[in-house]
């Protein structure tokens, strides 16, 4: 059985209802979850964590079912984009904040070797709120990661810095990540992310799982128009006609485009053309 | 003005042989051990409530919202009129009297009628305080083993402080003051539940201006030491 198992959630808060999410990670897996905005990716994000009670369906971390277990029972460790630092404790206590509930030597050490790692080990005596954006997010991996947790979930962790800021923290993010045998969810709004840290994709739209799959599956087989333009194709509409060669014609207003897809005679069709898959020549 | 007139027009030989009379001493130390009294349990209610309001979706919330919310609207008068019906005419009466308690024109009453003026505002300010925590700090602190208690006290509490200490100074500013509730409830007896309210209103009655004037200043002495001092308490916090 895999590792983190999601098997028909449904959660309703409010008017919003997650429907139906089902999909299985193994350990080590990389998931990043896309989507547009108000899809509900936070709140499978904090129903995975426990803070949502879901009204169907379970949720299995290593065989055990723990749909109904306390947050603090879980081990998931959880990062906000808005960081979420206690405001009242050092750099030092917040990282301290979760393994001081843990019976575990060397406290310290390990504080600082995880400090070190993320850089942030000159910053550990200060408060939150005279650190930058970036060394806030970078105290609440640190955070996060300390305690190991069997499952880290990001919610858009670097949507709040600066771009050069994002680059450099995702490039700590993968260096730490590498290092150990964590299996992560990460919700982002940067197509980039996916490519640069993930190996699994999922799409969220509406409080339906849209697909799931690899990422080069969600990006060059996208199962919709809607996926297809959200992962950054161009949409085009056009009729399917017979080819010889035993591939499908597309007529775009005469232009013909050929594809291994097949579909009906005559039927109207979408297609969705990648940007690495338009070559252009110089004359 | 007016309260520049309270300390202008009497005599101050008057004012200082007042103050160290009996009925002076009683009514200040009553006051004082009933407004902590009710600012303490009110306290206890306003924080487990607010914080309910303020997290958790339940069945009635509106409910329990607008019945809290009421006596801020009641004239103190009706307030203490229901009071007194709840506790001196019910069913309630009797369970309480079972358990050796009476609020009907007791000290004990002035305790319970302070209570139930203040608690409104007191849940009020909590809920607003805890409104503006982010709920998400709570929510990392479990996800790193802290149960829900242990979230409340390590994040919540300290966080509250503030609100808290403006919480505690309305709720004894309130409990101090009142007059109507505590009145109709634990009846204005000379000498025996006589708060400093009380002893405006008994003294003007008699027409004895002197000591109502001096209850009034001595009130208004207790309520800006009491600002005073949590004030003193929020800075040290
Ligand atoms: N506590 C709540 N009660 C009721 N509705 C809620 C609650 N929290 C979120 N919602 C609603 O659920 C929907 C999904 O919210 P969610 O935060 O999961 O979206 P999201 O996919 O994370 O969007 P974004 O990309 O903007 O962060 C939204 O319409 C939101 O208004
Ligand atoms: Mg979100």
């Amino acid at each position: 059985m895999s590792f983190l198992r999601i098997d028909n959630l449904h959660i309703s808060l409010g008017d919003f209802y997650l429907k139906d999410v089902s999909f299985t990670l193994e350990k080590r897996d990389y998931l990043i979850i896309i989507g547009p905005t108000g899809a509900g990716k936070t709140i499978l994000l904090e129903s995975i964590v426990g803070f949502w009670k879901p009204q169907k369906g379970s949720i299995y971390l290593e065989k055990v079912d723990i749909t109904n277990e306390l947050p603090e029972k879980r081990n998931i460790g959880i990062v906000y984009q808005d960081y979420v630092l206690l405001p009242h404790f050092t750099v030092f206590d917040n990282i301290a904040y979760g393994l001081k509930k843990k019976k575990c030597c060397q406290k310290e050490s390990k504080i600082r070797e995880m400090a070190c790692m993320l850089n942030i080990d000159h910053l550990l005596h200060r408060r939150p709120d005279t650190l930058s954006g970036g060394e806030q997010q970078r105290v609440a991996l640190a955070r996060a990661l300390v305690v190991d947790p069997k499952l880290l979930l990001m919610d858009e962790p670097f949507s709040a810095l600066d771009p050069q800021t994002g680059r450099e923290t995702r490039q700590l993010l993968k260096r730490v990540i590498s290092k150990s045998d964590i299996t992560v969810i990460h919700i982002s709004h940067d197509l980039n992310d996916a490519w640069a840290l993930a190996n699994k994709t999922a799409v969220l739209r509406e409080g339906a799982l849209l697909q799931f799959g690899k990422v080069d599956e969600i990006f060059n087989r996208p199962r919709s128009a809607f996926i297809a333009n959200f992962v950054g194709a161009t949409i085009l509409h056009g009729t399917a006609e017979k080819n010889g060669n035993g591939l499908t014609s597309v007529n775009i207003d005469g232009v013909k485009l050929a594809s291994i897809d097949s579909a009906i005679n005559g039927s109207d069709v979408t297609v969705a053309i990648r940007p690495e898959n338009i070559i252009v020549l110089k004359k | 003005m007016a309260i520049a007139s309270l300390f202008v027009v009497p005599s101050w030989d008057d004012v200082r042989h007042n103050i160290w009379s009996e009925e002076m001493r009683f009514s200040l130390k009553l006051s004082l051990i009933t407004g902590i009294t009710s600012t303490i349990l009110v306290m206890l209610f306003a924080l487990p409530i607010g914080y309910a309001l303020s997290r958790f979706r339940f069945w009635g919330k509106g409910l329990v919202k607008t019945v809290i919310d009421m006596p801020i609207a009641f004239p103190e008068l009706v307030l203490g009129l229901c009071l007194l019906l709840l506790f001196g005419s019910t069913i309630l009466r009797d369970i309480l009297a079972s358990a050796g308690i009476n609020f009907v024109f007791t000290k004990k009453g002035i305790v319970a009628a302070q209570f139930f003026t203040a608690l409104p505002y007191a849940i009020r300010i909590m809920k607003s305080t805890f409104d503006y925590i982010n709920p998400r700090l709570e929510f990392v602190s479990r996800s790193l083993g802290y149960s829900m208690f242990e979230t409340f006290k390590n994040i919540s509490l300290p966080l509250a402080k503030n609100g808290i200490v403006a919480s505690m100074v309305i709720s004894f500013a309130r409990c101090i003051g009142t007059f109507g509730t505590v009145l109709i409830l634990a009846g204005g007896s000379y000498m025996k539940t006589e708060i400093l309210p009380i002893t405006l209103y008994l003294n003007i009655s008699y027409g004895n201006m002197g000591m109502a004037l001096t209850s009034g200043i001595v009130l208004m002495i207790v309520s800006f030491l009491a600002i005073f001092v949590f004030e003193k308490a929020e800075v040290s916090l």
